[in-house]
């Protein structure tokens, strides 16, 4: 809290720093007025929502209810439900949506490789592709019995392929393919992180006699180390707040049997569907403190494992 | 250049049969890599592949079953103002194409399209076991039907000016911010960064209704407004790469551009800029992309007014409640990748260098 | 301290650029030029320019935005909340999605429709809205929310009401203060709208009645007879016995048609459950409560309207389709309907399915089946015929500020406009003074001549109560269910009793929920 009060100490800067540190905040401001209006106010005001029971029938009257809704959700099988599908899939998608765009990173970093611009681009396209329109086309590929993929999983022996999407165990591995083909943005932060990385460390392990898993493990993946942080947050905010494929995979039912009602997509479905606006903000806000502890620990953590590269820390 | 380039890299312990050795072994391990890559490519975009072929297709040649991957049609010929269709039906003496007259289980009836007037030809075995005579028959009907039915140009204009507009609003708002936290002393800037930072973790969901009523409020449901004007007041991701790439130009430049008597303005705009435009690239194609793909608040902003969607929502309304029209879609697919993919082509080699994460500052 | 002073102009003209927005509205709108919002905000971007200098080439790109607004500002104000805005006429918005009404032909008709009417009278300005159906529950939730309401609904079934139960207005003072007549409608159908004690919540529109749609040439194929047109009808084999027509013996003519690539039917012992290429049967469109409703009307809610109940027929009726699935494999699995060679969750349309049980307005989607498939009357369960029936209108929200205004547009809507809005929404109308004009433009449609009296005849045998009715926390329970026919559809080898036992189970939880702490 201590650069909290330094801000307070701009009135008495010397007239130099002062005019600098105002017009550095001239520039913040921009930001922080977007804040303010676009986030910070709607936040409370759900804030508020989530004490009250406010709902689309209002058949009662509009009134305070404590900590009502969220007592509510203690007892509520279907948000444990959420919470559970929501973890579960965190614990496929975070390593494998690390893993693949690293992997093909370093594919097309690799110096043998030809035609790199061409392959770039290739693993961008999917990116651009509408996301509507590419569920479509993996739920295609995907269908159990008409898909290519169970079709040439039978073409090879296979006596019984999965039933992806339909499955309530497959399902899971089904979406994080869905979500790799947006790996296009990952994939190019990687590699321009890879090209990044001095060649004198990989000359100098050269010397030092070391293979390519040494090389990969002393080097690379040190050097990588803040992208791969970065990668992680992104990851984690965005599998707590994944809804927008199951909602239109499922039409949002949550369907095979719940396996796909994440915690944001019920809330979702709460707030609009069953229009209960009082029980979707409390679960809004229960949200966003799971997702809050979540990145404190991380960022806590980071000290132990984010390598700094001589990270030009201004004052 | 091929030289040039070999003796940079090189250490100088190699030696010159180490570096034949690498020679000859060069060629192999090209090959070897790059099929690899291309295996991998060939997984990763079969479902591309599968919406191209099919915006190509008919429904009934979606719907068709048992034809080959391309867009196919049987062969028919028309007898007595009926089209029918040509089989591989198989005799004593060898393959016929004959046209299948009338079906049936156990037997069916076959005319010969080379002699029309000849009585059908009884065939006893199941009609459905034989092949057909396929022909290669794309349509273009698709594409039309998706420029008229959705009018196309319409929404190509819409989505065009969100992306350009919005990812001006994002370069000017973000460049002046991250400006902001890079080059100045600021007391307590720390604390604000991480403010900044922090807002990262926020689920949207969390604001949506009242920022939903917000709009409401001041009219600006069914309008551009709220998916334009959040862009001009900066974001977090954006400001966190341009300042770490801001970070990395050395102080020393605006030190000097300072004392010739420049402004923080002139400064920015002669001296930093100059040297972060990869980074500002960067930021302009991810904006630009994710305005172009956005589906989630134009729908919601604007499902009252077709007329000012972008492509996106547009293409949702194939997947109406009774019948999709799946290559509809894909053919609207098709369509909307072809700017942004050109637009990644020609920049690609400035983004690769603007997108260097150098640390999470804390 | 000069230059100290142009800084802190960034944040004020940012300041500026957002109020000025907000303060639009707040502008009395009775001013003249009274202009919708965004126009007002336009000016406030120019003051940003002198900070900015770069910032001016984003007014020419950004002009673009308000003329699609502007020029109809003059016409027809946005779709905003800005009532009083265009020179005198109340604003009234019609709201498409729930049902059907959102193709994008449909749409043109729609709006040529709301063109007439403006130029009909100067009082009111009618807007269309149109929402893909599925936005529309949400983006409706979301308006209503917000104080942001439309005014008309529709059309919407009885189901997409239930999901906004006790959002709309009772008709029933409107319809005396403006001598509304309502004798020209059956009584039943007018009645039909006045359920649950929320008094007259609709007039009769569009009513929808089913049949079994088939395809003549796979019956020839099979050499089979076609099944019988008139209620009452025995169905005749080839070999002249005759059979009651019963799901029993719709099922064994399903057997017969379906047929795996090798032309053996799912009768023969041969027959290769792998490589079916046509089914028998499909219960088209057809929610779980539709699948139960066909046997035998019922309710998921007793009498008490609290507790959940799973009508034995019902049961009977999913335990049918179950079988038909995965034991005789007459009917296409999850998979197989989801996928695109068999018409994407609309099977009967990838001409595969030789019979299929739906409502009239499936005459919308089946423009692929190809162009020889008729209709026969739906079969019996246990000597009782039902055929299911929908009826779709347009209601008004209780949150209609303009509830006059908005009963003129209902009745435009369900007098001169109706012919041609039940043309594109494939509705038989429920004037009965109509019916004939409406099957007449179907034949030209349709030329393979269909017996559409087989559809008029359904009418006497439609379900009661409705399988669309109240059950409490309807959007929930609703999930439920589509949740549980899913399941069926996709889960092979389940326990039927014990599925069944359980979803009761599931459904009285959410019944006991409650929305509020």
């Amino acid at each position: 809290m201590n650069s909290f009060k330094e801000l307070l100490t701009i009135p008495r800067l010397k007239p130099i720093a002062r005019r600098e540190a105002l017009q550095g905040l001239a520039f913040i401001s921009i930001w922080f007025i977007g804040f303010f209006i676009f986030t910070l106010i709607p936040m409370l005001a759900t804030l508020a929502f989530s004490f009250s029971n406010i709902n689309l029938a209002q058949e009662e009257a509009l009134r305070f209810v404590g900590f009502g809704n969220y007592q509510k959700m203690l007892s509520d099988s279907s948000l444990r439900n959420a919470l559970g599908v929501t973890l579960k899939y965190a614990l496929i998608a975070l390593p494998v949506g690390l893993a693949v765009p690293f992997a093909v990173a370093v594919l097309l970093n690799n110096k043998h490789l030809r035609a790199k611009g061409f392959f770039r681009v290739m693993f961008y396209l999917p990116y651009v592709i509408p996301f509507v329109a590419g569920i479509f086309a993996w739920g295609g590929l995907l269908n159990p019995e008409q898909g290519w993929i169970n079709q040439t999983l039978e073409a090879l022996g296979v006596q019984n392929p999965p039933g992806w999407l339909n499955d309530p165990l497959w399902v899971y591995p089904s979406l994080v393919i869905l979500g790799l083909w947006g790996i296009g943005s990952a994939v190019i932060i990687y590699l321009a992180s890879l090209q990044g990385v001095p060649t004198e460390l990989y000359d100098a392990a050269k010397v030092d006699g070391a293979g390519w898993w040494a090389t990969m493990r002393n080097v690379t993946l040190p050097m990588m180390s803040p992208v791969i942080f970065y990668s992680l947050v992104l990851g984690i905010v965005g599998v707590f707040q994944y809804f927008l494929v199951p909602l239109v995979v499922t039409d949002g039912t949550g369907r095979p049997g719940g396996a796909t009602m994440f915690f944001n997509l019920y809330m979702y479905k709460t707030f609009f569907t069953f229009q209960n606006m009082s029980y979707g903000a409390a679960q809004a806000w229960v949200l966003f403190i799971l997702i809050l502890v979540v990145t404190i620990f991380l960022f806590w953590s980071s000290k132990y494992w984010v390598y700094y590269a001589g990270e030009t820390r201004e004052g | 250049m091929a030289t040039k380039q070999a003796n940079e890299t090189l250490a100088p312990t190699r030696t010159f049969s180490a570096r034949l050795a690498r020679g000859l072994r060069e060629p192999s391990r090209s090959f070897i890599i790059t099929f690899i890559v291309v295996v991998l490519l060939a997984f990763f975009l079969s479902p591309l592949l599968r919406i191209t072929l099919n915006s190509f297709k008919t429904p009934s040649q979606v719907a068709e079953l048992g034809t080959p991957l391309y867009p196919a049609k049987a062969r028919v010929v028309e007898y007595q103002g009926k089209e029918y269709e040509i089989y591989k039906v198989p005799f004593a003496e060898g393959v016929r194409e004959l046209a299948l007259y009338k079906k049936g289980r156990a037997t069916s009836e076959f005319i010969d399209p080379a002699n029309l007037d000849a009585p059908p030809i009884v065939w006893t075995g199941a009609w459905r076991s034989l092949d057909r005579a396929w022909e290669f028959a794309p349509t273009l009907t698709n594409y039309q039907q998706v420029w008229d039915l959705l009018d196309y140009p319409r929404l190509m204009f819409n989505t065009i000016a969100l992306a350009v507009i919005g990812t001006f609003g994002t370069l000017i708002s973000n460049i002046l911010v991250a400006y902001g936290f890079a080059r100045f002393r600021i007391p307590g800037k720390q604390l604000l960064f991480t403010i900044v930072i922090a807002t990262v973790f926020l689920p949207e969901a969390v604001t949506l209704i009242p920022t939903y009523t917000f709009y409401v409020k001041i009219g600006w449901i069914g309008t551009w407004l709220p998916l334009l004007v959040p862009a001009f007041f900066a974001n977090a991701f954006d400001i966190f790469l341009l300042r770490q790439f801001f970070l990395t130009i050395p102080r020393e430049m605006d030190e000097a551009a300072k004392v010739d008597g420049a402004g923080p303005f002139r400064i920015l705009r002669s001296v930093i800029l100059p040297q972060a435009w990869p980074a500002v690239i960067a930021v302009g194609i991810f904006h630009f992309v994710y305005a172009w793909n956005d589906y989630f608040a134009p729908l919601i902003y604007l499902s009252t007014r077709p007329d000012l969607q972008p492509i996106s929502v547009g293409l949702a309304r194939f997947n109406s409640i009774y019948g999709n029209k799946p290559e509809l879609t894909q053919a609207g697919t098709i369509l909307t990748l072809i700017i942004p993919v050109i637009i990644f082509i020609f920049m690609q080699k400035f983004f690769m260098q603007g997108v260097v994460i150098t640390g999470v500052d804390k | 301290m000069k230059i100290s002073f142009r800084w802190t102009l960034i944040p004020a003209l940012a300041l500026l650029l957002v109020f000025a927005a907000c303060a639009a509205p707040a502008t009395p709108a009775p001013q003249p030029t009274a202009v919708p919002a965004q126009p007002t905000a336009a000016p406030a971007q120019p003051t940003e320019a002198p900070a900015q200098p770069t910032a001016a080439p984003a007014q020419p790109t950004e002009a673009p935005a308000q003329p699609t607004t502007a020029p109809e500002a003059t016409v027809a104000p946005t779709a905003t909340a800005l009532p009083t805005a265009a020179a005198g006429r109340t604003q009234i918005r019609w709201f498409v999605g729930l049902g059907t009404g959102t193709d994008p032909a449909q749409v043109t008709v729609q709006q040529e429709m709301v063109d007439k009417f403006n130029a009909s009278q100067d009082k009111i300005q009618l807007v269309l809205e149109v929402v893909a159906y599925d936005a529309a529950r949400d983006a409706l939730a979301t308006q209503i929310a917000s104080g942001n309401p439309p005014d008309i609904v529709g059309p919407v079934g009885v189901s997409g009401a239930e999901a906004f139960h006790g959002q709309w207005l009772d008709l029933a003072p409107l319809i005396e203060k403006n001598n509304y007549d309502l004798t020209q409608y059956d009584k039943g159908a007018v009645d039909f709208y006045k359920v649950g004690g929320e008094g007259q919540i609709g007039i009769p529109f569009a009513i929808f009645p089913s049949a079994v749609f088939y395809q003549r040439d796979m019956f020839d194929e099979a050499d089979l007879n076609y099944p019988p047109h008139k209620y009452g009808e025995k169905y005749k084999w080839k070999d002249g016995t005759e059979e009651e027509w019963t799901y029993d013996t719709l099922r064994k003519l399903a057997l017969l048609l379906t047929v795996d690539k090798n032309n053996k039917d799912a009768n023969d012992a041969a027959f290769d459950t792998k490589n079916i290429v046509q089914y028998g049967y499909e219960p088209q469109y057809q929610d779980l409560r539709a699948v139960g409703s066909y046997f035998g009307a019922g309710s998921f809610v007793a009498a008490d309207e609290k507790t959940a109940q799973i009508p034995p027929q019902w049961a009977d009726a999913w335990k049918w389709v179950y079988d038909g699935v995965w034991k005789e494999h007459f009917i296409a699995n999850g998979p197989t309907r989801e996928s695109q060679e068999f018409g994407q969750g609309n099977p009967f349309n990838s001409g595969k399915v030789a019979t299929a049980l739906t409502h009239l307005w499936y005459t919308c989607c089946v423009t692929d089946a190809g162009g020889n498939w008729d209709v026969a009357v739906a079969p019996s369960y246990k000597g009782k015929t039902t055929a299911n029936f929908n009826a779709d209108t347009f209601r008004i929200l209780k949150a209609s500020k303009h509830p006059d205004e908005a009963f003129t547009v209902l009745t435009y809507l369900l007098g001169d406009a109706s012919l041609d809005l039940l043309k594109i929404y494939g509705g038989m109308p429920a004037r009965t003074a109509d019916q004939k004009a409406f099957f007449d433009s179907l034949n030209e449609t349709w030329k393979q001549k269909v017996d559409w009296q087989v559809f008029v005849d359904g009418i006497a045998y439609a379900d009661n109560p409705s399988f669309e009715g109240y059950m409490p926390n309807y959007n929930e329970s609703f999930d439920l269910a589509n949740v549980f026919l899913n399941k069926l559809y996709t889960t092979d080898g389940l326990d039927m009793d014990k599925e069944i036992a359980q979803f009761q189970k599931d459904l009285q939880a959410v019944f006991d929920k409650k929305a509020t702490p």
